[in-house]
């Protein structure tokens, strides 16, 4: 399995993530990719392709005036909470085409504090939607999270149990921001934002940055001892009836989510079950999103999340360890550079050297998950 | 005083406004605000279409804290509000809900009603639509 049409990781980097004014978006992204470079024993001028994403924190080709200039192909990626899933699917897919058989992704940003800004117009909506308090992400999540709560039979305290494991996660992660356990009572009882919905239960918008080193088969095993191999990866838009965000109205329903299709067509392009995941990241922009997450991406059935949650099974210890780095509510969410977060965290995993909490065993298949606005997600399987 | 509706794209000409909506000729699919193609077939042509004025809570939430502008709060600033999604059988509408904490849950029958949302400049009302409890939902 080591062909030219194999893709594998073979370096990753990150720069922590949180808060930092002393550093730009730029200037994290060059640690990572420096770090990633130096991961996988190899140079800036190896590198035959590239791509970087960032939502509100410059252009990622203006990277090569501080790595060299060195006619590298680089391109930019905007997809938001896809963005890092974006990076890697375009050096992958170049790596494949037989462009370069080495080949750098890197995400970044550096968000204001508070709830992200939002332009109706840019979402084709009237002013009227934004005017009268209807335009906010966080509602969005709260009512996604009540109406499944509501149909599946959840209690709030589910919500409370995810937060309190990526807090537990996060605070044995040397990267995370959020590193500071916090008990089930203190996260319902933290101020309530949009009900079932508490502080703590929702992540904040962050800075961070990571970069991956990808190498096509024939090179990966001779430059990294444990190279990851990419085993899938799938990008999906919504289709009619997915619940998205800023949406006035929907249709009556079923309401089907990009993240179902994502998921299918990952674990199908791996040719390995749900059931065969060791170590997964999911996009937990709230508590109410991974409870949400866990079954639409096959992880577990519509309704079992809270009796999984329960037993320890999604933590690092149990069945399907989740978010072991403490996902986007530990981590806090840079948009451009979360989505390499969770490679750059399943990597480490399946290579045994986490950052953090080390899931045991030897876990040798991951899977990755991000979903986002307006209705987008992608999924990967990595395997060693 | 006077007032005026936010946007009167959401509405009909009646009194009371009802909101208009748009409906598919192709597949039957009713949006809101009204557009001029379907976004689930390319068949069908859109015209327009006046929506139920009652329904159930499909979901709901409350806003806690004071969304940023372009959010105009009402002249008393802003106060804890609900939102929701309301199920009108053909189409689920996100609206302002004027329902009590104490009374709000899913699948409460509620009817469409006006709300102030903010004052112009020349202290005109500017009014949008909303729910309210339906008493005579619940038989």
């Amino acid at each position: 399995m080591s062909g030219t049409d194999e893709v594998y990781v073979v370096g990753c980097g990150m720069h922590p993530f949180g808060r930092d004014e002393s550093v730009t978006g730029m200037d994290m992204a060059e640690r990572a990719i420096r770090e990633a470079l130096a991961d996988a024993g190899v140079a800036w001028e190896d590198i035959g392709y590239a791509a970087g994403g960032s939502d509100v924190s410059g252009k990622p080709d203006t990277l090569v005036g501080r790595l060299g200039l060195t006619g590298v192909p680089f391109v930019n990626v905007q997809n938001g909470c896809a963005t890092g899933a974006s990076t890697v699917l375009a050096v992958a897919n170049a790596l494949r085409a037989g462009e370069a058989s080495l080949g750098l992704a890197v995400g970044f940003d550096k968000h204001e504090r508070g709830a992200f800004h939002v332009s109706a117009a840019r979402y084709g909506l009237g002013d009227w939607y934004a005017e009268t308090g209807m335009m906010l992400t966080t509602q969005f999540f709260a009512l996604k999270t009540q109406r499944y709560l509501y149909e599946h039979g959840i209690s709030e305290r589910a919500l409370a149990m995810v937060a309190a494991r990526a807090f537990r996660n996060g605070s044995d992660h040397p990267l995370a921001w959020r590193r500071k356990p916090l008990t089930e009572q203190e996260i319902l009882d933290s101020a309530e934002v949009s009900p079932p919905l508490t502080q703590y239960m929702f992540c904040s918008p962050g800075q961070g940055a990571a970069a991956l080193v990808l190498a096509r088969g024939d090179r990966a095993f001779d430059l990294c001892e444990q190279p990851v191999r990419l085993a899938s990866l799938a990008f999906r838009t919504r289709r009619f009836g997915s619940f998205e965000v800023f949406s006035p109205w929907l249709p009556p329903g079923p309401h089907h989510s990009p993240s179902v299709d994502a998921a299918e067509a990952a674990f199908r392009g791996a040719g390995v079950r749900p059931a065969d995941v060791q170590v997964a990241q999911l996009q937990d922009t709230d508590s109410g999103s991974e409870l949400i997450h866990l079954a639409e991406t096959g992880l577990c059935g519509h309704g079992e999340q809270e009796e999984l949650l329960s037993a320890g099974e999604t933590d690092p210890t149990g069945r399907i360890p989740v978010n072991t780095d403490g996902g986007c509510l530990a981590c806090g969410e840079p948009v451009g550079a979360s989505g390499l977060r969770q490679f750059h965290e399943v990597v480490r995993q399946l290579q045994g050297r986490a950052p953090g909490v080390q899931v045991p065993g030897a876990p040798r298949v991951g899977f990755t998950h991000v979903y986002g606005a307006p209705g987008i997600s992608a999924c990967s399987v990595l395997t060693v | 005083m006077t007032t005026r509706l936010i946007d009167e794209v959401l509405f009909d000409d009646g009194d009371p406004p009802r909101l208009a909506g748009a409906r598919c000729s192709g597949c039957g699919t009713v949006v809101f605000p009204r557009q001029d193609s379907c976004p689930k077939c390319s068949d069908g042509a859109m015209s327009a279409h006046v929506l139920p004025v009652s329904g159930r809570v499909w979901s709901w939430t409350l806003q806690a804290f004071a969304p940023k502008p372009p959010y105009r709060p009402p002249s008393g600033g802003h106060r804890p509000y609900h939102v929701g999604y309301v199920d009108l059988g053909e189409v689920l509408v996100e609206a302002l809900l004027a329902v009590p904490r104490a009374e709000i849950r899913i699948g409460l029958p509620v009817r469409l009603t006006t709300v102030p949302a903010y004052r112009d400049e020349d202290g005109t009302e500017v009014v949008t639509f909303a729910f309210r409890p339906d008493l005579d939902g619940e038989r």
